[in-house]
């Protein structure tokens, strides 16, 4: 029998809602694939014609979060690279949010860059999604070319931490996690500059 | 009013090496670099980060410069005066230059430092003053997610209007002018982010530079000082307690009394957010620049005291922020008490000990001080020393109300008694005894400070009975209605 694209999207759809309401109450480590197939009331080898990983699973939440609404463009042109930065991803942290507590494990496995050493690619799409905005960023505000492979290898690096900071952060509204985001930003913005080509 | 550092920095004349050299060892190597705009630069929040800006040129000139400063406490204001006036102004730019970034602490110890206008040299005073209206560095990005973080929304959705550019900057945060969609013009406080921690940062770096002086006689005294300091910015960084007091204080008074408490939005208030009304009016520099007459001054200063007497009996709260940044002359003539993050509630111990030192403020007797100040510093006969200086000190500090009268609160000569006192005090960390001492000493001489400053005169013995009257206390055995005991 032929499966629908419909039906398909259906079960992806039961998949990813199960494992998101899983991964939120029982927490990443302690959800078994078995667990995601039983909630989401499908047969065991059904999951993995989906989803190869548990990781994979989060990568496709994160990813749906960020398409649902694009993100805001600041209604007066941000001040500085480092604003600009500072407000895209303070965008996509909002967006995030539901994901937090579960995101670490995808920091650590597929979007970390020891991943493409490993030849995981599941997380390049985001990875690179989210650099071509920074790149449109800097060229609005005429610094693009300062931005060569090693630029960006930093930024992102920057970026991971952050994120990896905030899956983690316990003050109170992730606070500390918005002055670190600040400060990587405004360094990464003055290094950036400093290190323009002439 | 304005003031930017970076304009500070041009109008320096150039560095004398000599000139500099802070007194505590460090050196001042040449070629002092000044930061482009360091007033637009984020906070520096981790310690690794804040460590190498203390290492830095300017923070370490600052850093010695407080030191020098603090020890400056210990000598007479004269000498000091004479001897560094020339170096004072140089080294308090560059202070202020690291207060840039380091603002979190450092901006409230130049507050702190405010309320001592004999000890800390004028200029370093009144450039201090300014720069607490500098425009701030947390850009409107950082702050619309503060804002969305707290309140749930973004400012621009929250507020019929908003403006972006902060027209204050608190200590701890900045703060900017915003409509609520019922009409009401409001100021919001936005925290910075993390500057708790930023904060408790500052102290361990700044104890870090300072080690080497610790085995001097004066690192206790000031050690002392940075606790207490401490404990006053756990409370500074609460909004929600800083909400709750304003909301009693507001309470206390009535609109024919002249004193004004501004209301709070508590829908549009958190830990870190305070959204309260805007009151107009000028600071007290620019109130006095306009000449008011003796009269008016007399008047001004008659509201600050109510104001504190009424907090204290009526409210059970001791206002300790004396900082003339906190009071708005406005131009209707009421007075408004705008910061109310430092205030220390009294509880039934403390209570008890006010309604035990009333009997010295209002007999003026030796003996009765003595009493008291025994009993308040838990001291006996073998610290004769430290009880006679208590008593000086309260001697001074009560005198007015004791006996009655106009009392010229400008008199200089009084007031610099009463800063040989205290500075005597905290050399001799004299000040301890009670937890509570260094605190509502130093609130004190705040409050006496800016009486001072404003060259009031009058009579403030009526002022404390009538409000005295709130507490129900019995004073019959030594209070005698309208007149001396």
């Amino acid at each position: 029998m032929r499966v629908t694209a419909e039906a398909k999207e259906s079960t992806r759809r039961a998949i990813l809602d199960a494992a998101q309401t899983l991964f939120r109450t029982a927490g990443f480590e302690a959800t078994t694939t078995r667990d995601v197939v039983k909630a989401a009331g499908i047969a065991t080898g059904t999951l993995f014609n989906y989803f190869s990983t548990k990781e994979a699973i989060v990568i496709a939440l994160v990813v749906e979060s960020q398409a649902l609404k694009p993100l805001r463009t600041a209604d007066a042109r941000p001040a500085s690279l480092e604003e600009a930065l500072f407000s895209l991803v303070a965008a996509e942290l909002r967006q995030l949010k539901p994901h937090r507590t579960y995101l670490m494990p995808i920091l650590e496995s597929t979007l970390s860059p020891l991943a493409e050493a490993r030849g995981d690619d599941s997380g390049q799409a985001l990875r690179s999604d989210h650099l071509a905005r920074v790149v449109e960023l800097a060229r609005q505000y005429e610094l693009e070319a300062a931005l060569t492979p090693v630029a960006l290898q930093i930024y992102w690096t920057l970026y991971l931490g952050v994120l990896a900071f905030w899956t983690n952060d316990r003050s109170p509204k992730q606070v500390e996690t918005l002055a670190l985001l600040d400060q990587s930003l405004s360094m990464f913005a003055n290094w950036l500059g400093s290190h323009e080509p002439d | 009013m304005s003031l930017t550092v970076a304009e500070l920095l041009q109008a320096l004349p150039q560095v004398d090496e000599e000139t500099t050299a802070p007194p505590n060892g460090l050196t001042v190597p040449n070629g002092l670099a000044a930061p482009q705009e360091p007033s637009l630069r984020p906070v520096p929040v981790g310690r690794w980060q804040r460590m190498t800006l203390l290492g830095s040129l300017q923070a370490k000139i600052a850093a010695a410069y407080l030191f020098y400063w603090i020890r400056g406490w210990f000598k007479s204001a004269d000498e000091n005066s004479r001897l560094l006036a020339e170096t004072h102004w140089r080294t308090a730019v560059h202070v202020l230059n690291s207060m840039g970034y380091l603002r979190g602490a450092v901006m409230k110890a130049g507050q702190t430092l405010a309320n001592f206008p004999d000890i800390a040299p004028r200029e370093f005073v009144e450039t201090l003053e300014k720069l607490h209206f500098d425009a701030p560095p947390m850009h409107w990005s950082l702050l619309r997610e503060m804002v969305h973080n707290e309140l749930g929304d973004d400012p621009e959705n929250l507020f019929a209007e908003f403006d972006p550019t902060a027209f204050a900057a608190a200590s701890l945060g900045q703060v900017h002018l915003a409509r609520l969609k019922t009409g009401e013009v409001v100021a919001v406080k936005i925290q910075y982010p993390a500057i708790a921690q930023s904060i408790a940062n500052d102290f361990r770096n700044l104890v870090l530079f300072l080690l080497p002086n610790r085995l001097g006689r004066d690192w206790l005294n000031l050690k002392d000082q940075f606790d207490d300091f401490r404990l006053r910015l756990e409370q500074e960084t609460d909004y929600d307690l800083e909400a709750r007091n304003l909301e009693k204080a507001r309470a206390l008074f009535r609109d024919e009394e002249g004193i004004i408490v501004p209301r709070v939005y508590r829908q549009y208030s958190t830990a870190r957010v305070l959204t309260m009304d805007l009151l107009e009016g000028v600071h007290m520099d620019e109130y006095l620049a306009r000449n008011p007459s003796q009269a008016e001054r007399n008047e001004v200063g008659i509201k600050m005291v109510r104001a504190s007497y009424r907090l204290m009996y009526a409210g059970r709260m001791l206002y300790n922020d004396y900082h003339p940044g906190n009071f708005l002359f406005l131009d209707d003539g009421r007075l408004g008490l705008i910061d109310f993050g430092y205030i220390m509630p009294l509880d039934d111990e403390l209570w008890e000990l006010f309604r035990m030192i009333d009997r010295p403020l209002t007999t003026g007797r030796a003996d009765d001080r003595l009493a008291a100040l025994k009993t308040w510093s838990g001291l006996g006969e073998e610290s004769s020393d430290q009880l006679r200086l208590y008593s000086e000190f309260g001697e001074w500090q009560w005198r007015a109300r004791a006996e009655g009268g106009v009392f010229d609160f400008g008199d200089e000569a009084d007031f610099r008694r009463g800063v040989d006192i205290f500075t005597q005090m905290l050399r001799k960390r004299y000040s301890r005894g009670h937890r509570t001492t260094l605190t509502i000493t130093r609130g004190n001489f705040g409050w006496r400070s800016l009486l001072y400053r404003l060259g009031a005169r009058f009579d403030i013995r009526p002022l404390a009975e009538a409000e005295i009257a709130a507490t129900g206390w019995d004073r019959s055995s030594y209070a005698r209605p309208g007149g001396k005991a």
